[in-house]
């Protein structure tokens, strides 16, 4: 098998040849001087049929290799079956050998089939392929060819005959090209020029590589469109490389050389760095079974612009000359560099104690010095530190993580659902947290037993603070005894900032039903209606039993805050139920509004009858004392509250029930500090809007029935309610519900746990158009206002002005009478009126009950007689003017089966206190720009008692202010849960700018259609 | 170099006042100025032993005096050669004096062996690089039988054309003190005193790493691995690793040509062409 060689030949380029193990091994020349022709090299006509290059010429070479004194020495490639023993050392000497020479810049092809390749070709190969990617990535530059025979006369003129394509070697591709070059074995260099010595490697891969770019580039653009089109110069550069006639233009050859200085190699100032790596393998790749990890840190150089193109010292000290080319002094640059880093890290010094300084060992203790402390010294120090992936300077973030199961007894009786004690104890424990990361039982283990607080965590090497890591140990060494229920609550609820550990609780788990609970309670096994209570619970209603008692099981304060209309009183009734049914625990003192006193005792003495119940309320009331004796339940109003509190809180009450508690959303207030001053059990809080305005209104509510749980009301404010309500934190609000959740309790309407038990409400906002006449009124009212707005201060009489117009805009889109005031007739002035036949005549078709919701009441007083006339039927209309009897007969009569099927309200007067579940649809003809004022009248329809889907239309005028703010208001009612300022003084805060674009018509009228219906008026 | 040995109390403690008006020093133009502006000179623990050799002398007047000529700028050049720091000092008479602190250079020899030590420890021309004298340094150089620094005034020659015989007179104080601010800031320069500059020092340290690296370049001490690469052939670079192939002409200065063409808008169809590689790769 012929063993195939390549070599640069510095005149001629990459050149062929080969050795024939079947040819002669030894010279039968006994020529002293000058060159004897290679014994077993194969003769030229054979290599050309061997390699199958058309292009390439036959040709003899001198080349200067190992030899003994009759033969050249075999390469290694070469296999003929038997090595004969050498003589002595080898001598270099001068062999002619025939060689295939390549075309110019052509690198050596693949090796033919049957034929060995020495590592030679697969240089050269690597040195073509490296030129490629040059040219691939536009790494060149063209530049007049100033490498003429040394013809210095020749070179100092502007007349320049060729250009030709040269290399940019910067960066990587500086560091490639000396690689390759320290890579090149030395036969590829070996021959003999006469009057000249041998190339250097250095020498050898700049030439073959600028040829190869040169040819490369050539062959990419030679025939090409963009060459066609490019002037005449510019095919020097392709495939005629004479510059001829016309001359190049004059500039031209000056300004590539300037370019060439651009394009010269430089890798730009470099600095140290500094590599970390455990070391996995010995330098023989044997696996280290030494269970303690061993750390490298390698050092090397890093050019301070390209950060990827890093050299190892062991490679600057290896070959400092070829680095010698972009770095004047690469070694002294090294020296220097790691001397200022012994500064920064001493231990450094020690390491440096070598001629050529690679790298130092660290142990644990090392390692963990370096990522801990030095590694962001050098980083700051202007040194390069490189760490693998996932590892990190600095210390990890040291956490604690605490994790439980169930319940048990003091004497070991495991407990369930409302059963477990606030004393019973919690299988418990404790561990360290690492970026978040709990540890394992092993791990933990490792790092008490390390010698530094160096752990290996999910594949990479964390360092620790050796102090957070001893307090976070001693901690967890102290917390053996297993803690109560109440412990593990209260550690749930506290803020991270007060819980008396060293180290932050990053997470709590709980399984089984303390975990319920902490998860909000929501799959707590339902009770069954206790035997007492004269009515079914509905299945959510139960699971609110369920919570509730669980809570007054474990003596802890809980905020019902069911939606209006889920039936709040009869799961506190019925949880009174429940617990008198195994004895009489105590009186449970019932606070409410005052409206309200005597619908609490109605309500009671009809649910529960068994309970016994008394008023302390109202002139002449008697001592509470006496009452609470033998009542079971003590219903009194905050007022009274207030003005008995002495007598009140000297009894010792079960329970304390806050109905309506945003009564005590302020803390400040006397209700508030009279509550506080009750001596009971257990306390409750029954609210529908937990969060009316601000945050602190919740840790109010939640203060007085959880005293102390959310920290003082300064410390909340810091950490809650500011980063939510001003900063928009969700994180952190989401933290304040995972605090809250276990003692807070709201299920909304559209919950989907609670839509089993009722029917569905389906919300549309219909749009409407606006008749010319509205439309050009429209545009008035809007001109005339911003016309005013400009010439008045911001304070209450642009409020004031900015109010009125938007009452003028909404009554303009109800219908133009309103305005005008002209009592002029209905007629088909309004498109919304228009619409709003459209609606009932379905509703009414299908035999359905409709609310009509309007805030003007001269739009009722207009369109209820307009309603009745248009569909011959009798319509309600409740506004403040209607007596409370007229009322209460309107909705009885409504609510039964023959009463009027269209009810007209006023939002004021209609919009809260009554049930109208016998409509099943609801109609806002004008939009209230508070989403919750809308809700709660829409609720007088879809409320408990509601047995069909709920249908609510919301008319809005398109292109109006209306629609402009619907869209304002659907926004915000994403955050509505959290805080919705009341009323509309959000929109007069607007800037009148934004005004205008708010409220300008951004529509065309369209009058109603012709022929649509007769005109009822 | 003849040194006076003198008894008794010296000139200037018998008449400290007289002295003192000998004569108001001339100002110079573009002196070399002390970059301490007040209290001691000498920041460093190396130029710190070089002025305690002049500080034992016990000169105390002439040395803060020489302080004030130094800050003064009266130093109009000075110049640390081997064997000898050497300037040109200007005091109160119209013609400067010359001034000059002689130290023996090392031997060759005695080079030899400290850059031997120095090669085999690359600790000590790393903190030299990094502008420092190692404090181990000393401990080398003694166990070569040398001392950085002149023991005792014995090896530290002064002369100066000035009028006062007192050695050193404030004239060589204050070349003394800018020498060690010097020194401070390049401790090559004490070495050089001693007889070899920063250049010829670094080569010859790089020459023995060099050696002791053992990477020959001549065909002659490659025949073991005449035919092998000597790291790794390096891989193929992976195709295309660069954004677009025409953005280094983004890098160029313009050139104009005569027909107000720009020759980087002229090649840089050109450059796009080279940027997509035959089908088929190379060879």
């Amino acid at each position: 098998m012929l063993a195939l060689h390549a070599l640069w030949s510095p005149g001629r380029g990459v050149c062929l040849w080969a050795e024939d193990p079947d040819l002669p091994a030894r010279s039968t020349s006994r020529a002293r001087r000058g060159a004897r022709p290679h014994p077993f090299a194969v003769p030229a006509e054979r290599l050309a049929a061997v390699w199958d290059i058309p292009t390439a010429t036959a040709g003899v070479a001198v080349l200067a290799l190992p030899s003994d004194p009759d033969a050249p020495r075999d390469s290694d490639d070469l296999d003929r079956g038997e090595t004969g023993p050498h003589a002595g050392a080898p001598v270099l000497a001068d062999w002619t050998v025939p060689v295939l020479e390549l075309p110019p810049g052509v690198g050596p092809p693949t090796p033919p089939e049957g034929t060995r390749a020495s590592p030679s070709v697969a240089a050269l190969r690597a040195v073509d392929a490296l030129a490629a990617d040059l040219v691939t990535r536009g790494r060149l530059l063209p530049a007049p060819d100033e490498d003429d025979g040394g013809d210095a006369a020749k070179r100092s003129s502007t007349r320049i005959d060729r250009l030709v394509w040269r290399p940019v070697l910067q960066g990587p591709d500086l560091v490639a090209a000396d690689t390759l070059a320290a890579a090149l074995p030395p036969v590829c260099r070996c021959e003999r020029v006469p009057g000249e010595g041998t190339a250097s490697a250095t020498g050898v891969v700049e030439a073959a590589l600028a040829a190869a770019v040169d040819a490369h580039a050539r062959a990419r653009i030679t025939g090409t469109e963009e060459l066609a089109a490019a002037p005449d110069w510019a095919h020097a550069l392709g495939d005629a490389p004479v510059l001829g006639d016309p001359a190049p233009p004059g500039a031209l050859v000056a300004g590539l050389r300037r370019w060439a200085v651009v394009g010269a190699p430089h890798a730009g100032p470099a600095r140290a760095s500094f590599r970390l790596d455990e070391v996995v393998a010995d330098e023989f790749h044997h696996a280290l079974d030494d269970p303690e990890p061993v750390f490298r840190l390698t050092f090397a150089l890093q050019s301070a612009q390209d950060l990827s193109l890093t050299v190892d010292a062991d490679t600057v000290w290896r070959d400092p000359t070829a680095l010698r080319r972009w770095l004047d002094d690469p070694a002294e640059v090294l020296l220097g560099e790691l001397g200022r880093a012994a500064r920064v890290y001493p231990e450094l010094g020690e390491a440096l104690r070598v001629p050529r300084p690679g790298g130092m060992d660290l142990d644990l203790a090392g390692a963990h010095h370096f990522l801990a402390h030095v590694a962001a010294d050098l980083d700051r120090a202007g040194f390069g530190v490189l760490l693998p992936a996932g590892w990190r300077a600095g210390p990890a973030r040291l956490g604690l993580a605490a994790a439980g199961g169930h319940a048990e007894r003091p004497d070991g009786v495991v407990e369930t659902g409302a059963k477990i004690g606030k004393d019973d104890l919690v299988d418990f424990s404790w561990r360290l947290a690492v970026d978040g990361e709990e540890l394992t039982d092993d791990e933990m283990d490792a790092l008490i037993r390390a010698k530094a607080p160096l752990v290996r965590l999910r594949g990479r090497w964390v360092s620790l603070d050796a102090d957070r890591l001893r307090d976070g140990l001693a901690f967890l060494a102290e917390r053996r005894d297993r803690p109560t229920v109440g412990d593990v609550l209260h550690l749930a609820t506290t803020h991270p900032d007060d819980v008396p550990a060293p180290l932050p609780v990053e997470s709590l788990r709980l399984e089984g039903e303390l975990g319920d609970l902490l998860a909000g309670g929501t799959t707590l096994e339902p009770l069954d209606t206790p035997s007492g209570v004269r009515a079914t619970l509905r299945p959510y209603q139960r699971r609110g039993l369920s919570w509730l008692a669980f809570l007054a099981g474990l003596r802890l304060g809980g905020v019902l805050a069911d939606d209006m209309g889920l039936g709040k009183t009869l799961q506190v009734l019925a949880l009174e139920a429940h617990e008198r049914a195994e004895g009489d625990p105590g009186p449970t003192l019932l606070v409410c509004p005052t409206s309200v006193v005597s619908t609490w005792a109605r309500e009671a003495a009809r649910f529960v009858p068994e309970l016994r119940v008394a008023v302390h309320h109202g002139a002449g009331r008697a001592d509470p004392a006496g009452k609470a004796g033998d009542a079971d339940l003590v219903v009194t109003s905050y007022g009274t509250l207030v003005r008995d509190t002495d007598d009140l809180a000297e009894i010792a009450w079960h329970r304390v029930v806050l109905d309506e508690a945003q009564m005590v959303k302020n803390n400040r207030s006397r209700a508030a500090k009279a509550v506080r001053r009750l001596d009971a059990g257990h306390r409750l809080a029954l609210t529908g809007t937990p969060v009316e305005n601000r945050l602190a209104e919740l840790w109010s509510i939640m203060d007085a029935v959880n005293p102390g749980m959310l920290g003082s009301a300064t410390a909340f404010r810091e950490r809650y309610a500011v980063p939510v309500e001003r900063h928009g934190r969700v994180d952190v609000a989401e933290d304040l519900r995972r605090r809250t959740r276990p003692f807070l309790l709201r299920r909304l309407k559209t919950d989907p746990t609670v839509v089993d038990d009722l029917p569905e409400k389906i919300e549309t906002v219909e749009r409407c158009g606006l008749t010319g006449e509205q439309a050009s009124l429209y545009r008035v009212v809007v001109d005339e206002m911003l016309d005013k707005l400009d010439d008045v201060e911001p304070g209450i009489e642009r409020r004031g002005r900015v109010l009125a117009a938007m009452t003028k805009l909404k009554q303009v889109c109800d219908h133009p009478a309103l305005l005008l005031h002209d009592g002029s007739p209905v007629g088909r002035r309004s498109g919304k009126i228009a619409r709003l036949e459209e609606i009932l005549a379905e509703v009414l078709a299908a035999g359905d009950k409709a609310l009509l919701f309007t805030q003007f009441a001269a739009f009722g007083d207009l369109l209820a007689p307009h309603l009745a006339a248009r569909f011959d039927t009798e319509v309600a209309w409740l506004h403040g003017g209607v007596s409370r009897k007229a009322r209460d007969t309107m909705v009885e009569r409504f609510q039964s089966g023959d009463g009027p099927s269209l009810f007209l309200l006023s939002l004021r007067a209609g919009g809260t206190g009554i049930t109208l579940t016998a409509a099943q649809h609801v109609v806002h003809l004008d939009r209230w720009w508070n989403p919750a004022v809308e809700d709660q009248a829409t609720d007088r329809a879809f409320r408990i008692g509601q047995r069909r889907t709920v249908g609510v239309r919301k008319l809005v005028c398109a292109g109006t202010l209306e629609e402009r703010i619907d869209e304002l208001v659907a926004n915000k009612r994403a955050l509505a849960d959290l805080a919705v300022r009341d009323g509309e003084d959000w929109l007069t805060d607007l800037s009148t700018d934004e005004l205008a674009k708010v409220l300008t018509l951004d529509a065309e009228p369209e009058d109603p259609e012709e022929g649509d219906d007769d005109d009822g008026a | 170099m003849v040194r006076e040995t003198r008894s008794g109390p010296r000139f200037s403690e018998r008449f400290p006042e007289k002295f003192s008006e000998f004569g108001q020093r001339k100002p110079v133009e573009d002196g070399i100025v002390a970059r301490s502006r007040r209290g001691e000179i000498g920041e460093s623990w190396w130029s710190g032993r070089f002025l305690a050799v002049l500080t034992a002398l016990g000169v105390g007047g002439r040395l803060s005096r020489g302080k004030t000529y130094a800050r003064a700028g009266q130093v109009v050049d000075l110049a640390i050669e081997p064997g000898a720091i050497t300037a040109t000092v200007q005091g109160s008479r119209d013609e400067p004096y010359r001034a000059r602190l002689g130290l023996r250079p090392w031997a060759d020899e005695a080079w030899d062996a400290v850059l031997d030590a120095l090669a085999a420890d690359s600790w000590y021309a790393a903190a030299l690089l990094a502008g420092e004298v190692p404090d181990d340094l000393e401990d080398v150089l003694a166990r070569v039988g040398l001392s950085l620094f002149p023991q005792g005034s014995g090896e530290l020659p002064m002369d100066c054309s000035c009028p006062d015989w007192s050695v050193p007179c404030k004239h060589l104080a204050a070349v003394a003190y800018l020498a060690a601010e010097e020194f401070d800031v390049d401790p090559f320069a004490l070495l050089r005193w001693r007889g070899r500059d920063r250049v010829t020092l670094l080569a010859e340290l790089r020459d023995r790493r060099d050696a002791g690296a053992g990477v020959p370049t001549a065909l002659e001490d490659l025949l073991d691995r005449f035919h092998r690469p000597g790291v790794p052939i390096p891989e193929p670079p992976a195709p295309a690793r660069a954004p677009a192939s025409d953005a280094l002409l983004d890098d160029l200065p313009p050139l104009a040509l005569d027909d107000r063409s720009d020759a980087r808008e002229v090649l840089r169809p050109l450059y796009r062409r080279l940027g997509e590689p035959p089908v088929g790769g190379v060879g």
